[in-house]
């Protein structure tokens, strides 16, 4: 037996083998499939995807072969892959390369060889489709012409496998990302926060007026930094699908009540009155979820509205849903910003940023929860008039009728 | 009430010197790594235990298996301070048994009040 030669290129072939990481994968139907072709096609009862490595030739695909591998050293597709077209051997006993060979002298006692080379896109032969059989034969050229073909489905199906796994690999570094900065951000801020809030406290001793009117700052400004951290956190984790809504039935005047809770000092502040019209709808929600979406809707109606102004909030079954409604009669938007604003960081003009302390995600939040409860939110505004936010979710008629 | 807190960050540690021992009157043991804790956990017997999740080395997972594992310290409380504000990871932690879980950046001036409540004392 000869023993087949290496490339001077060796390590770079192994290199773009290795770019695919395909290697001693699980069998894949789409590979599968075109060895059954190519046997069909060929007539012969072996056929192989064959992925020739430093050592061995190893079978992301194989047909009438019980070995998932086998040394390099005594294998065909290692010449093979030196060609640019189909390589052939018609007989192996009378051939003196593999006469020796002890895939020749033992099973699968192979006679007839022809292998097409697997090459990649920047140029390598990979390894080869290959078909066998025990008995001495040949290809016709129309079976050459189609185990050409399917070699190049072959690397065709390698390089979507290859894009589909990059693009995975970037989705889950994307995401590490995100929670990896949120909690080497939040380790620092801990001491931020905390080193000012104890000294605007006055525990650590007295400060003048002007020290503490700078501290406070610096301290309302670190929350309000955690809060945006936060925030972010929490609509790459939606916008993901990351999140499971414990969905069922809740009384949405329990949803208001408690959304109400939590504006109501702000609304205070403010100087501005919320009118709640009590509802009798049970909603299909998430309750922790569909309060954070109810009280970002009413802070942001009281942020809007005008000192002394009221806000009301209302609910009423629309078309086999529940559609309840945040309204305001404060500054209103423009219908060009209508669609932009459940964008993420759309503020509606660019003062906002600075003069109403939002994170520039509530309303992208909203959509995301509401739209992972399979509901819709929108808004409707008139300039210097008021706005109403909407949204839609299920009613609990509506999703046992599904159900059923 | 005396708390060992076992945090690798020194800025957080001191922070938490101030908040529990400044403010909450606590006697405060500082603890800069796990091996470290669980040396302290065993000689000083502290009221309860501060413990971080995300340390270099033994994490605060591993610590806490530790602790319950000795038999001088698997009586003591551990409420665990954590980076990841995540409802799953607070559940998580508290499914490994921990008394309670305080969310990293805390209030300073009601993290004795939040551990106490925690603690229920």
């Amino acid at each position: 037996m000869i023993v087949p030669s290496v490339d001077a290129t060796e390590h770079q072939r192994l290199a773009a083998l290795e770019r695919y990481g395909i290697l001693d994968t699980s069998p894949e139907d789409g590979f599968d499939e075109l060895v059954r072709l190519a046997a069909a096609i060929c007539g012969t009862p072996i056929a192989l995807i064959s992925l020739v490595d430093a050592t061995r030739q190893w079978f992301k695909a194989r047909l009438g072969l019980e070995a998932s591998e086998t040394p390099r050293t005594a294998s065909f597709c290692a010449y093979a892959i030196h060609e640019s077209t189909v390589f052939v051997v018609p007989d192996a006993t009378k051939d003196p390369r593999f006469a020796a060979n002890p895939l020749v002298v033992g099973e699968p006692r192979i006679r007839f060889y022809a292998g097409a080379p697997l090459t990649s896109p920047d140029g390598y032969n990979l390894g080869t489709l290959c078909v066998i059989d025990s008995t001495p034969r040949s290809l016709s050229d129309d079976q050459r012409t189609a185990l050409t073909a399917i070699a190049r489905q072959v690397i065709a199906q390698l390089e979507l496998r290859r894009h589909v796994s990059e693009r995975e690999e970037v989705d889950r570094l994307k995401k590490d990302f995100v929670s990896t900065v949120s909690h080497e951000l939040r380790t620092p801020l801990t001491s931020i926060r905390g080193s000012l809030g104890l000294l605007a406290s006055g525990v650590m001793g007295d400060l003048t007026a002007e020290a503490r009117q700078l501290v406070t700052v610096a301290e309302r400004n670190s929350i309000r930094l955690i809060t945006l951290i936060n925030a972010i956190l929490d609509f790459e984790k939606l916008e993901n699908g990351n999140v499971e809504m414990a969905l069922r039935p809740v009384p949405l005047q329990r949803i208001f009540d408690r959304a109400l809770d939590s504006v109501s000092a702000f609304a205070e502040q403010e100087g501005v009155r919320i009118d709640v019209q009590r509802t009798g709808a049970v909603v299909v929600a998430d309750e922790t979820r569909l309060i954070q979406v109810v009280a970002n809707l009413l802070s942001n109606a009281v942020k809007y509205s005008h000192r002394g102004g009221a806000v009301t909030m209302r609910a009423r079954p629309l078309d086999g849903q529940v559609e309840a409604q945040v309204i305001d009669r404060g500054r209103g938007i423009a219908a060009d910003k209508q669609e932009k604003i459940f964008d993420r960081f759309h503020q509606v003009d660019s003062s906002d940023a600075r003069t109403q302390s939002g994170t520039g995600l509530g309303l992208a939040i909203c959509k995301a929860i509401i739209e992972q409860h399979g509901g819709t939110i929108g808004v409707e505004s008139v300039e210097g008039e008021g706005s109403t936010f909407s949204f839609r979710v299920a009613n609990t008629a509506e999703a046992v009728r599904e159900i059923a | 009430m005396k708390v060992l807190i076992i945090d690798d960050e020194q800025d957080v540690r001191y922070i938490v010197q101030m908040s529990l021992g400044r403010i909450g009157q606590m006697t405060v043991v500082e603890a800069a790594s796990g091996e470290e804790g669980i040396a302290l956990a065993r000689s000083e017997q502290p009221t309860f235990i501060l413990l971080d999740m995300m340390m270099p080395g033994m994490d605060g997972a591993a610590v806490f298996r530790a602790l319950r594992a000795l038999p001088e310290t698997a009586h003591i409380p551990v409420v665990f301070l954590t980076a990841k504000a995540m409802l799953s990871e607070i559940q998580r932690l508290k499914d490994l048994g921990a008394k309670g879980v305080v969310v990293k950046p805390f209030d300073p001036l009601t993290l004795a009040r939040e551990i106490k409540a925690i603690l229920g004392v």
